[in-house]
């Protein structure tokens, strides 16, 4: 942590990477749509340095994590693994201009700097470079250690396969692992299913460190151990990393653990980047919603009095994530302006049994705009009736531009909205919260049909919001 | 807030309550190649009416064969019940004043109709305990055909066919299914369904699960963890259990669906008078769910007390370095406290503390001699020799008392 600043270079830089998974459906195994897993990230780690990674489960962490480690390849974006400092400010300027106007001097550096650090590409030496020195420990210490291989195979293999020892050799490097995460030379000839979970999860990270890499991630590492055997684990990764100088990335959805071990964390949903910050500064000033959610549910035993609270509702598909903010489906302040759309209306419509009943098509024009068709006049009218005076949330409600009922349809029209975007809101503390970021300053609605009063007295709890953000 | 403090008020006036259940010096064991296990080795506690019992243990302490044992559920073979008893109080034989029942002895006829009816269980994994084959609406209409097949079968009046009957309980065979088609059963059969599943939906929707007549529709795969925990839950309160035990329900969850799950357990408890029989391995759940707390440490209770006693004064080194294991703001990075060594094998044990092999105090008499529990003031009890006064300092009472 000391040598930030001296080495002039990121260890892993991700830039705007998206990995996207195929539906694919039918005998001929048609491409019908996309899971977008991870959604256009980009962080930084610097060495010597613990990122944190937090977010429920199907969030994309483990995913991006992954990506990184080079298991998978991005679908977009690119990882840079030792990218210096002067070659990313030289790439942030190149990504500024539009790609059919970049020069060809400018294209011929983004392909030098691809080839020399751009983890997808690399090839050679610099690939085995970037293997021997990016190592990942699994969650499951179950299934990611063979069960026919002793511990001496297992932990000697990446030694083995890079050349760097055989023979007597081999297990003596083999002992000297084993005892620096405190096992010992009596475990050689073991098999994993001969230990228990703390000490399989112990081998693991011996493998990881048998190349001495810079960078190891770390996924979930204790989600499946006890707490006193995962207090073990956190202090051993805490060691190693002091003696060894080591960076690491560290996924987990317990808070507690990773306020613990991170310097920087980022809080994930749904594939994209919620917040970003130090530990102390996330903690103790979240400016995002779904970390304020986050830290209300988990039970601290610290505290005296906690109130855990739950979230409504579910995560989105992340085949078809929402336009505008991500979380606002499930977020407890969100505004007219967050992105409300036509899915939304129709989860509302879910809630109550009755008005779907008569359901037939929705014809989708756009994300915020279309037609829903019923079977019969009385059910089109019903729902019709029940979007301008129901008990719609009051957010949705002002996001509504138009409804019309038509004979059997059902038109309902919302403000369209831009994707929210990361923004900085001081100490390189970023949040994609549009109660805090200036996007969220614009004017609302973006068009000047609906008049600002109605929108006031419809919504007085978001208002009330942004004021004390000096909007 | 307001949770826990419900809590403590209940607790003040608990040690007058009713007992719900009562577990005697519980022995399971199981039978294995390399000799006998001792998974649960002489338990004792007593689970009071209305409370949540809270039952602490690492990975491999006993804490789930103790609750699968309440409604016999260990596998046997290997398992062997080897002495002790679970005495049982249902409201209906407490109200008649009748003698308990113990669960251990009962024949399984019996046992039949007290599991899923008197005493039920939400599992640990949702994702397993929910048979994937079949739809909801038909796991959880088992529940009202194996112990309400009476109440379902009141709106069709007397004289109903013997069919009939038949299926209300699910005795029916296929072909008497094919018949059921059939007039004159026809109708009746139909009017049945309709009663069952008004039934299930009702019991969903005290789960609040948005649409339950979509959701019985549906099958498992359909659902999200945590709507699968809600189904589970739906199950085991549809006959308004006395005592419920939920085995780690929120463990395969996350944390912001967990805590909505524990505020739906907190609240049907209230409302449904359940006692909860609560088994976790996380602590700082416990002391915000719990009224009374059991800790288990390798097949036997260390301590226990009410939330507040065990949680403000833990006495037993152990309870002690769970607690200092769990991350909080207070800890700084490489510090936290945790416990050396493993749970050690219970493979014919001797007579010893079973902390010994890990605990920081460990003296000579730990290494020989079983320590007893002992009461230390209010409902707290420990089982230790030498333990922390709650100053750090170790204090070494007169040892003639505790051993036996």
């Amino acid at each position: 942590m000391t040598s930030l600043t001296a080495q002039q270079r990121a260890v892993i830089s991700v830039r705007g990477v998206e990995k996207h998974f195929p539906i694919k459906e039918g005998t001929l195994q048609r491409e019908v749509g996309q899971v977008r897993a991870v959604d256009g990230v980009s962080f930084e780690v610097r060495p010597g340095e613990t990122m944190g990674l937090v977010g429920e489960s199907g969030c994309g962490k483990t995913t991006l994590g992954r990506c990184i480690s080079g298991l998978v390849p991005p679908t977009g974006g690119k990882i840079f693994f030792r990218l210096p400092d002067e070659d990313a400010a030289r790439l942030d300027e190149i990504d500024a201009i539009p790609e059919p106007d970049r020069t060809a001097e400018q294209r011929k550096e983004v392909e030098r700097i691809d080839a020399k650090h751009r983890v997808d590409v690399l090839s050679g030496k610099a690939w085995r470079t970037y293997r021997r020195n990016c190592q990942i420990v699994f969650q499951d210490s179950f299934s990611s250690l063979n069960p026919r291989q002793l511990v001496k195979d297992l932990v000697g293999r990446p030694l083995q396969v890079h050349k760097l020892a055989s023979g007597q050799e081999l297990t003596e490097r083999v002992v000297s692992l084993l005892e620096s995460v405190g096992l010992g030379r009596q475990h050689l000839y073991r098999y994993p299913h001969q230990f228990s979970g703390g000490q399989r999860q112990r081998i693991s990270i011996a493998r990881a460190l048998a190349l001495d890499p810079e960078f190891i991630v770390l996924d979930e590492p204790t989600s499946a151990l006890d707490v006193s055997v995962q207090a073990q684990i956190l202090n051993l990764l805490h060691e190693l990393q002091t003696e060894r100088g080591l960076t690491y990335l560290f996924i987990s959805h317990d808070l507690g653990v990773v306020r613990l071990m991170s310097d920087r964390i980022a809080v994930m949903y749904l594939g994209k980047v919620a917040e970003y910050g130090t530990a102390k500064e996330l903690f103790e000033d979240p400016r995002h919603p779904y970390t304020e959610a986050l830290l209300a549910a988990n039970p601290d035993m610290a505290s005296e009095e906690s109130v855990m609270k739950g979230l409504m509702g579910t995560v989105p598909s992340p085949a078809n994530p929402p336009e505008g903010c991500r979380f606002h489906t499930r977020c407890p302040v969100a505004t007219p302006a967050c992105g409300w759309e036509v899915d939304d209306a129709v989860a509302w419509l879910q809630a109550h049994e009755t008005l779907l009943a008569g359901l037939t098509d929705v014809q989708r024009r756009s994300n915020f705009d279309a037609t829903l068709v019923f079977q019969d006049e009385d059910s089109a009218s019903a729902v019709g009736g029940a979007f301008q005076d129901g008990d719609l949330p009051p957010a949705m409600k002002a996001a509504l531009e138009k409804v019309s009922t038509d004979g059997r349809s059902v038109h309902i029209t919302f403000f369209p909205v831009e994707p929210v975007w990361l923004e900085d809101v001081g100490d390189a503390h970023l949040t994609a919260c549009l109660l805090h970021t200036r996007q969220g300053q614009e004017p609302w609605p973006p068009q000047p049909i609906a008049d600002s009063s109605n929108r006031t007295a419809a919504n007085p709890s978001s208002t009330s919001t942004t004021n004390s953000n000096a909007r | 807030m307001t949770q826990s403090q419900v809590g403590i008020d209940i607790s003040q006036g608990q040690a007058t309550r009713p007992l719900v259940a009562s577990v005697r010096d519980l022995k399971v064991y199981f039978e294995a190649k390399a000799g006998v296990v001792h998974a649960v080795d002489g338990v004792s506690f007593d689970i009071r009416d209305g409370e949540t019992l809270g039952l602490v243990g690492e990975t491999g302490c006993g804490k789930s064969v103790t609750a699968r044992s309440f409604i016999r559920l260990v596998p046997s073979p290997p398992g062997i019940y080897a002495g002790g008893q679970i005495d049982f109080w249902s409201t209906e034989s407490r109200r008649n004043r009748h003698e308990p029942i113990d669960l251990l002895q009962i024949p399984d006829e019996e046992m039949l109709e007290i599991r899923g009816d008197r005493i039920a269980m939400i599992f640990q994994d949702p994702g397993k305990a929910l048979n994937p084959a079949l739809s909801i609406r038909s796991q959880v209409a088992e529940v009202f055909y194996q112990h309400r097949s009476e109440e379902i079968l009141e709106p069709l009046g007397e004289n109903v066919p013997r069919l009939i009957r038949r299926a209300a309980r699910q005795q029916t065979r296929s072909f008497e299914r094919f018949l059921l088609n059939f007039p004159p059963w026809r109708a009746k059969a139909a009017r049945l369904r309709m009663r069952v599943d008004e039934l299930v939906a009702q019991a969903l929707t005290e789960t609040q699960i948005p649409n339950p007549r979509t959701i019985m529709a549906s099958y498992p795969h359909e659902l999200s963890g945590g709507m699968k925990q809600r189904v589970l839950i739906a199950q085991a309160l549809a006959c308004n259990p006395d005592l419920l035990i939920a085995d780690e329900p929120t463990t395969a969850l996350d944390v912001t669906i967990q805590a909505r799950i524990l505020e739906l357990i907190a609240e049907l408890k209230e409302r449904l008078e359940t006692s909860v029989l609560y088994i976790s391995h996380d602590l700082s759940l416990v002391k915000e769910i719990c009224d009374r707390v059991v800790v288990m440490y390798a097949g036997r209770i260390i301590e226990t007390g009410t939330t507040e006693e065990v949680f403000r004064a833990p006495k037993h080194p152990y309870t002690r370095g769970l607690m200092a294991a769990v991350p909080s703001a207070l800890h700084r990075r490489g510090e936290l406290a945790a416990i050396e060594g493993t749970v050690p094998e219970l493979i014919d044990p001797t007579p010893a503390c079973r902390f010994n092999t890990r605990c920081p105090f460990a003296v000579e008499i730990c290494r020989t001699v079983d320590p007893e529990v002992v009461p230390v003031g209010g409902e707290h009890t420990v089982a230790c020799f030498a333990y922390n006064t709650g100053d750090g300092s170790v204090v070494l009472p007169t040892l003639e008392r505790w051993v036996s």
